[in-house]
């Protein structure tokens, strides 16, 4: 079926064997349950159970228009979901206001078109976060800020707006505003999709180190390389449904489904 | 979090640019010559007629400047130009209030910006014509004394703060703070000056004093009514959204003359109080309808994605508007803002028509309804436009400043 994936996939090391180990026996961060949504007439989401556990990676794959930045999307609430449950970290995300703030201030997240304020230095636009909604004191939050720079590699570049960076740079400032936050989970809705080939790569290197920090992820991507490297579990999104998911032994060699078959061999 | 450390980039040093000669400046003027005044036979010929109009404009408005016209009528009625009906024997007051005002402009200019070659030229024309007027009429030396010591107070504060430190930081934002706060404060402080303690009363504030006045009420005013109005009519509350349209909708569909009959006439059984606060009300409401148009523009120019971000990191609905979403808005409607504001500065002329409220331009009307200047109509008019100019003007310098200085960061 898959015409070029000659490449086999390498077997499982011991490291990640423990991990899977260690994952299997830790509790669910995000639980969902029959989540869906509709765009008018157009169903979006179509009855989507899926929990990630702490410290888990799950990468999210599928076609455009696939609903899978939809449901991430639903996660912090920037869109509602029509129908099913969500709970993240306990705590269940409805109606009420203090819930959804509650839950945006634990999950941070990575646009595709990083969307950093353009009138804010990058300094202040780590620092906003943990100061008005954290209420950090302005000293702890820049300090805060410079840390989370050099973590990300652009501690020089604190002093300089947005719009001064090239994108790699602006998407490393993103993360970093995101992770001001300390957020439990972080959500990354095609973070590498708007650049460069020559950029992506140093945004996935920080994503690599975020993964290997113990962060809890969910990553919307087409970057196979990395899904497969870092992803502890593969999740197939198809026309608002989970349609498979695995990790990626499972996904790469032996999918079961022809949609996913079929998609592979399109992307691979 | 940070359990294991990122590894620092090496930088990359890239060995500095091989300077180049640049082009001889005669070339370069001679190209700058040729390419903006004589590209081709066409744009030769325009640049001639061009200058050929401008030469005759020129020639003509020195000639009725000095030759032609009789500034007696602006001269001699300097007083009832510029204060009308503000009693004489408090005039201490008038110098007291231009002093301040200038000061505090001359302040604010040094704190944000510096004053540029343009700027000078501007006060030395400005501040010679008016000087010129009141020595005209060679009585009252004093008035040019005071005058040209005002200006001295706007470059001295100027001076001042333009020497001090500029770097980001606390001290730098509680100058910028300070400052903005006292020129936000100018006005009443000057009407603090004109008016308490047995200076002038509310109808006394006549002539361009009161055109001074009306307008930056009518503009702070209705930036005021504009900003919730413009977020209201882009709620998604249906009831607040159609309530704002209808107001924006009323107010812009009739004339500000209208609305002025308005506060001479209706507002008077509703409100009551001094028609001279009742026609800043209306001016107010007047330019917050049209000030409300430019910041919904301002506001659908922002993406969705910003107010996405503000809420992905945690802030609240009026924290993202506040924080986020405004600033930027109110970034990108300062040209169109800027433009309302010289709109409602000059239409405070209209402001005449209620009859018992006498500004610059109903005080000139008087001033050539007296036998002595019947002829001389022309004169007292030049005098009225090249004040309401020489403000118009200012205004669009600070709006130009303003958009620059916001500018950073840019996308």
């Amino acid at each position: 079926m898959t015409t070029e994936s000659t490449e086999s996939p390498a077997s499982v090391p011991k490291a990640q064997a423990g991990r899977r180990g260690r994952l299997a026996e830790a509790p669910d961060i995000i639980i969902t349950k029959g989540v869906s949504k509709w765009f008018g007439d157009f169903q979006a989401l179509d009855d989507i159970s899926l929990s990630v556990k702490e410290h888990e990676i799950v990468v999210i794959l599928g076609p455009s228009g696939s609903g899978k930045s939809t449901f991430i999307r639903c996660l912090n609430r920037l869109e509602e979901h029509d129908a099913g449950r969500i709970v993240i970290d306990g705590i269940e995300l409805n109606e009420d206001v203090r819930n959804m703030q509650t839950i945006r201030s634990e999950v941070g997240m990575v646009f595709q078109q990083f969307n950093l304020f353009p009138h804010l230095s990058v300094m202040r636009n780590i620092t906003l976060g943990p100061q008005k909604v954290r209420r950090l004191p302005n000293q702890e939050a820049n300090q805060l800020a410079m840390e989370l720079l050099a973590r990300v590699g652009i501690p020089e570049q604190a002093d300089k707006y947005p719009a001064q960076l090239s994108g790699g740079q602006q998407q490393r400032v993103a993360i970093a505003r995101a992770l001001a936050m300390q957020p439990k989970i972080m959500l990354f809705d095609e973070p590498t999709s708007a650049l460069d080939p020559e950029m992506i790569k140093e945004v996935l290197d920080v994503m690599r180190e975020l993964a290997a920090s113990g962060m809890t992820m969910l990553v919307v991507t087409h970057e196979m390389g990395f899904a497969r490297e870092v992803a502890d579990r593969l999740v197939f999104f198809d026309e608002g449904a989970l349609i498979e998911q695995g990790t990626h032994e499972h996904f790469f060699e032996n999918p079961r489904e022809e949609r996913t078959r079929l998609f592979l061999s399109q992307i691979l | 979090m940070a359990e294991m450390p990122f590894p620092q980039k090496r930088r990359i040093v890239l060995p500095p640019y091989r300077q180049r000669a640049r082009r001889p400046r005669s070339v370069r003027a001679r190209e700058w010559v040729r390419r903006n005044l004589f590209p081709s036979l066409g744009g030769t010929l325009l640049t001639l007629v061009s200058a050929g109009i401008g030469a005759l404009l020129l020639f003509g408005i020195l000639w009725f400047v000095f030759v032609d016209a009789n500034w007696q009528v602006v001269t001699a009625n300097r007083w009832l130009l510029f204060a009308g009906s503000f009693p004489h024997d408090q005039e201490w007051r008038l110098w007291t209030a231009i002093g301040v005002v200038f000061t505090l402009i001359g302040l604010a200019y040094g704190t944000w910006s510096g004053l540029g070659r343009k700027d000078h030229l501007f006060i030395a024309l400005a501040g010679g014509f008016i000087v010129f007027l009141m020595a005209h009429g060679g009585a009252q030396i004093w008035s040019s004394i005071w005058f040209l010591a005002a200006i001295l107070l706007l470059y001295v504060g100027y001076a001042v703060m333009v020497r001090m430190p500029r770097e980001p930081g606390p001290t730098r934002r509680w100058q910028l703070r300070s400052v903005g706060a006292l020129l936000a404060l100018s006005l009443p402080i000057a009407l603090v000056i004109l008016m308490v303690g047995g200076g002038a009363s509310a109808r006394q504030l006549d002539g361009f004093i009161l055109n001074l006045v009306l307008a930056p009420v009518g503009i702070v005013g209705g930036l005021v009514v504009a900003i919730p109005l413009a977020l209201g009519r882009a709620s998604s509350m249906r009831t607040i959204s159609w309530t704002c349209t209808a107001y924006i909708e009323v107010v812009r569909g009739a004339p500000l003359l209208g609305w002025l009959f308005v506060a001479l006439f209706i507002l008077d059984d509703v409100i009551g109080g001094d028609l001279i606060v009742r026609t800043m009300v209306v001016l107010a409401i007047f330019t917050g309808a049209y000030m409300a148009e430019s910041i919904r523009g301002g506001l659908q120019t922002i993406p969705r994605g910003q107010y996405e971000a503000a809420h992905a990191v945690g802030l609240n609905q009026f924290q993202a508007m506040q924080l986020i979403i405004l600033p930027q808005a109110l970034r990108i409607s300062i040209p169109p803002m800027a433009g309302q504001a010289i709109s409602i500065w000059k239409d405070t002329t209209l402001v005449t028509v209620i009859l018992t409220l006498r500004e610059f331009k109903g005080n000139a009307d008087s001033a050539i309804a007296q036998v002595d200047f019947i002829d001389d109509r022309i004169e007292a008019y030049v005098f009225v436009a090249l004040g309401f100019w020489i403000v118009a003007f200012m205004m669009s310098r600070v709006s130009q400043r303003m958009e620059r200085a916001q500018g950073v960061g840019e996308r």
